[in-house]
């Protein structure tokens, strides 16, 4: 661990300035620029609050922010997971050349992510006043979950980073198992509202507590929206498992690092 | 005198195909796996302010022992100890973003390398002079010529500093006069006393001119150790005995 700190001191330089300028090549060449880092994530909001409220038509408060808020919490997990499987092939160029530590670059990648939901929940915000949510101060203990959903992601996609070198067919079943959590997690409807669900108390504490993401979604759309409070002991209990998965993903590969680029 | 790097009995090798499907992993135990030892070990220590070339045939594991050397590789046995010094394998244009401009490159292939921004602004001017891209420096590096992108490469690689540089062919950089420009500056670097290099080159004159020592391997083993000259009429001798046994070996082919 104490390694892990020393080297985030030794690449900080690259790890601020490797993420923007990732956004900027993402950008380059296209007619409005910088504005797709707000067009993109609106035009993707309207996509799903069309889907999602003519086609489902749910009678969800707020349904469309709903959506949006759980989106895009779960596109950030879902995009380190697979970043993370496929980070030692897709960097090779640089890790055959010099000595990286390789998360770091799955943090800069991390933090493109992060930059990109970042801006989004300034949409959240600008959302919520057009839809004249009541703001409470539970609206700052969304906080603490944004910083367990990166733990939590971060310790997950360290870990495929290692299997991923070995294992040549990990994408595609990640893929798989991620689209199963992506209807698990409850991003088009309300677990806690769900009759089915509700009404067995085992479904809704498995598909609520013990999935992470489901029950991270549902502290922010519950603290942005609602004016409630997160399930605090799932939070904390998630966050300590969290830590120890970083720890775990970081020892695998501060241990095999060395060894990776000869196998692919 | 101090020594730079100790190495002790190094073994490398790889595996082309250890990374395998699942179904492979989880029930075939006993997984086919192709093994190449590079180096079969190789015990040398090299002192503070040597300047040693690394030669041998194709596939005779120089390349693989620099990126050892660079903690980019593991060793399957045996140890490399830097004792401390910073190591820079000099490689071209490591990190470049394409789409981004020759500037900004600079600043991002430098972060990646391990410096500070204040210590990359201090060497900017430095850099864009030597790569004499002139105005270019501020256009996308998609739109430089081959030789463009190596200039800037090398110009970068060459102004940050490190207490061992290692060089693998890197030579050939350019134009003529870029060249020769550049042999200069590398001359110039690895010259400084407290430098310690370690050079690739298939070129044996390039070795006798920048190096003090050499470095004979041939397969994976070390032949030979020593002064330069030495060294290299050595390796020259046997590699002209071996053309000449080839050429032999072909003609009572032919005969046959």
């Amino acid at each position: 661990m104490r390694q892990l700190f020393q080297n985030l001191k030794e690449y900080k330089a690259y790890l601020g300035y490797a993420p923007k300028s990732i956004l900027k090549t993402e950008v380059a060449d296209t007619y409005l620029n910088w504005l797709w880092w707000f067009l993109e994530p609106l035009l993707f909001m309207l996509v799903y609050t069309f889907i999602a409220g003519f086609i489902f038509s749910k009678k969800v408060e707020y349904f469309p922010i709903f959506v949006f808020i759980g989106l895009n919490c779960w596109n950030f997990f879902d995009r380190s997971i697979k970043r993370g499987v496929t980070l030692v092939k897709y960097y090779k160029g640089i890790f055959s050349k010099i000595y990286v530590p390789k998360y770091i670059m799955l943090l800069v990648q991390m933090f493109v992510e992060g930059i990109k939901i970042a801006i989004s929940y300034l949409l959240v915000i600008i959302m919520m006043f057009i839809y004249k949510v009541p703001l409470t101060w539970h609206i700052l203990e969304a906080l603490p979950l944004f910083i367990l959903l990166f733990i939590l992601s971060f310790g997950g996609a360290s870990i495929m980073l290692h299997f991923g070198v070995f294992i040549k067919d990990l994408a595609n079943i990640v893929t798989v198992i991620l689209r199963l959590f992506f209807y698990l997690s409850g991003i088009f409807y309300d677990i806690g509202a769900n009759k089915t669900i509700a009404n067995n108390a085992l479904y809704s504490t498995i598909l609520l507590r013990v999935n992470p993401i489901a029950m991270i979604m549902d502290g922010l759309r519950n603290c942005l929206l609602y004016g409630q409070s997160p399930d605090w002991l799932a939070v904390g209990i998630w966050t300590v498992l969290g830590v120890l998965l970083c720890a775990f993903g970081v020892h695998l590969i501060h241990k095999y690092e060395s060894g990776y680029i000869k196998i692919s | 005198m101090e020594d730079a790097i100790i190495i002790k009995d190094l073994h490398i090798s790889y595996r082309t195909v250890q990374a395998a499907s699942i179904f492979k992993a989880l029930f075939k135990k006993e997984k086919k796996v192709k093994k190449f030892d590079a180096i079969k070990g190789i015990s040398l220590t090299i002192k503070k302010g040597q300047i040693v070339g690394l030669i041998g045939k194709n596939g005779s594991g120089k390349s693989t022992l620099l990126r050892a050397v660079a903690n980019i590789f593991k060793a399957d046995a045996g140890t490399i100890d830097t004792c401390g010094n910073t190591v820079q394998l000099m490689s071209i244009g490591v990190g470049f973003q394409n789409d981004l401009s020759g500037r900004e490159n600079i600043y991002l292939s430098g972060m990646l390398l391990g410096y500070t921004k204040e210590y990359i602004n201090e060497q900017l001017d430095n850099i864009i002079e030597f790569s004499e891209l002139g105005d270019f420096i501020d256009q996308p590096v998609r739109t430089y010529s081959s030789g463009m992108y190596s200039k800037l490469a090398f110009s970068i690689t060459s102004t940050l500093e490190s207490d061992i540089i290692l060089v693998d062919e890197v030579l050939s950089v350019g134009d003529v006069n870029f060249r020769k420009k550049s042999y200069a500056r590398l001359k110039e670097m690895i010259n400084q006393e407290d430098k310690t290099v370690l050079i690739v080159s298939h070129n044996s004159n390039t070795i006798r001119e920048l190096c003090s020592h050499a470095v004979w391997l041939n397969d994976g083993i070390l032949k030979m150790t020593g002064e330069v000259n030495e060294v290299v009429d050595a390796y020259e001798d046997f590699m002209s005995k071996e053309t000449e046994k080839k050429r032999l070996q072909k003609e009572a082919a032919k005969k046959k």
